[in-house]
């Protein structure tokens, strides 16, 4: 589904974003993605996009060689994926549903096929009362949604979110995991980003850490700090 | 491409230039100013070409005899004429034909010839050539012919008017191009700022999947609007303008009794000017959003 090998990311001003990374994601997973700011795990999730190419290895998503793929491919790739953002990227000037229509309009869907999807991808998160209203009439937790129901529309096999709960408060950002938690069920493969400690903590789930630019830390039910190093766990 | 895709680019083109109304009507504005001058151009040149047409076709030298002479004398010049083998063919125009012309060209105020014979008029001789080239010495030759008063010589008017539109047309093409150029750039400009407006939109566009073009098609679409507005505001413009100057121009009485100039009907210019102004805004308009695209949409 996912695969890194020996990637290394440097950028242009010589910071060395990512080093020799490996990592390989299996269909159907959940992955917490953890790490401070500046760890590197952003550059991880645009390596995935092809926002940024990585400076040496392979990265290979949803079957796509990311490494060697030309510009025209990239939207191809993108829409083979859903991604998340921390800032919920909506279109301030389209509703609910238009927000949602509109990842099936780039890619040229038929319309009977965008009224069919875009009503079940809205029920999915659980706003198919709000279809008509605009970004700004929602709470922060319900443009998560929107995003998740834009995200998921074309019925993608991953999904990307980068700090999806980075700017909700702590019980909109659970329903956004358990959210995610579902999506997971249903057979699309999952990575989160996150900081989010007590989420990842209670959600024993597989959790790859980040830190400097290496993965310090694969482990399967893990938590957001290896135990055995002692550190506290706040709740 | 399929239809409700470009559908979706021509709605979103027109959203573009409704939200960035001010600087979309300048750019109108400008393309509507460079394509009347381009207009003015056209239709001048075309009337310019059909009157250096009809004079062409007119009798490139006229010989008068003097009016006393009688027929023998007449005979021994057209005799001279006939033997000339610069001159193609010619034409014997009798005192009475004179006669009749003047009338004709005086119309409803032919009663002052009235009381007069066709005596007052001369014979004259009206005279092709072979080449044009040869009329200036055969101007010299006629005109030492006994019998013979005066030539009259429309080359120098049909040389007069082909260099004039020459320059005239040279000035018009490099104000045309300049203001061809500004609009290009002005358009570009107005695009410019609908893609610093649509920053955000693009970016999340991008994340979703959309192709470069999906996100282009609506600012070139934005730009032939503009162009294509300003191109059927010049065109109505220049219409009516031209069909305005060639009223006024029918009503002179000067050039109607002259038959020296003639215009072309509105009829005859409309659809030519009509192309000209669709093609040159759709090639303007769209070439103002590609200097954009290059300049501002790194998608």
């Amino acid at each position: 589904m996912v695969e890194l090998r020996n990637v290394s990311k440097t950028y242009a001003n010589g910071t060395v974003a990512l080093r020799d990374i490996n990592l390989r994601l299996d269909k159907g997973e959940f992955v917490f993605l953890v790490g401070p700011s500046g760890s590197g795990k952003s550059t991880l999730v645009k390596l995935l996009l092809k926002e940024e190419d990585a400076t040496e290895g392979e990265v290979y998503v949803n079957g796509y060689d990311v490494t060697s793929m030309t510009r025209q491919e990239i939207p191809y790739l993108r829409r083979s994926l859903g991604v998340v953002f921390q800032d919920f990227r909506l279109l301030p000037n389209k509703t609910v549903y238009e927000n949602v229509a509109f990842a099936m309009i780039i890619t040229e869907a038929l319309p009977k096929e965008i009224r069919r999807q875009v009503p079940m991808a809205l029920a999915l998160v659980g706003l198919s009362r709000k279809a008509n209203m605009y970004p700004h009439q929602l709470s922060g937790g319900e443009q998560q949604r929107v995003a998740l129901a834009r995200a998921l529309v074309n019925n993608p096999a991953l999904l990307i979110a980068d700090e999806p709960t980075g700017n909700l408060d702590p019980e909109t950002s659970w329903e956004i995991m358990k959210l995610l938690s579902e999506i997971n069920h249903r057979g699309t493969t999952v990575i989160v980003a996150t900081h989010e400690k007590s989420i990842v903590d209670a959600m024993k789930k597989r959790v790859v850490a980040i830190s400097k630019g290496v993965i310090v830390r694969d482990q399967e039910k893990g938590l957001y700090r290896d135990e055995d190093k002692n550190t506290p766990v706040l709740y | 491409m399929k239809i409700r895709t470009l559908r979706y680019f021509i709605k979103e083109g027109f959203i573009n230039s409704y939200r960035n109304k001010l600087m979309s009507l300048a750019s109108v504005l400008i393309v509507v100013t460079s394509l009347i001058i381009f207009g003015v151009f056209v239709l001048i040149s075309l009337n310019a070409q059909h009157n250096i047409g009809i004079w062409k076709e007119q009798p490139q030298l006229q010989a008068f005899c003097y009016q006393e002479i009688d027929d023998i004398q007449v005979r021994r010049v057209e005799e001279i004429i006939k033997a000339d083998e610069r001159i193609l063919s010619y034409e014997k125009v009798t005192r009475e034909q004179a006669l009749e012309r003047m009338r004709e060209r005086l119309g409803k105020d032919a009663a002052i010839l009235d009381g007069y014979g066709a005596d007052i008029f001369p014979v004259s001789f009206i005279i092709r050539l072979k080449d044009v080239s040869y009329s200036s010495e055969v101007v010299k030759d006629l005109e030492k012919v006994t019998g013979i008063e005066k030539v009259s010589y429309s080359q120098d008017t049909v040389e007069l008017i082909t260099r004039m539109s020459h320059w005239f047309s040279l000035g018009c093409s490099v104000m045309i191009i300049v203001f061809l150029v500004a609009s290009v750039f002005i358009i570009a400009n107005t695009i410019k700022l609908t893609v610093f407006a649509r920053r955000r939109e693009i970016s999340i566009m991008k994340y979703i999947g959309a192709t470069d073009w999906f996100i282009r098609w609506p600012f070139v679409v934005e730009g032939v609007i503009i162009s294509i507005t300003g191109a059927i505001l010049a065109f109505i413009v220049s219409a009516y303008g031209y069909k305005a100057v060639v009223d006024k121009f029918t009503q002179d009485a000067f050039f109607a009794q002259t038959n020296l100039l003639s215009m072309l009907s509105i009829e005859s210019v409309w659809s030519r000017l009509a192309v000209y102004y669709a093609v040159i805004a759709v090639v303007v308009g769209a070439a103002g959003s590609f200097v954009s695209m290059r300049r501002y949409l790194k998608v």
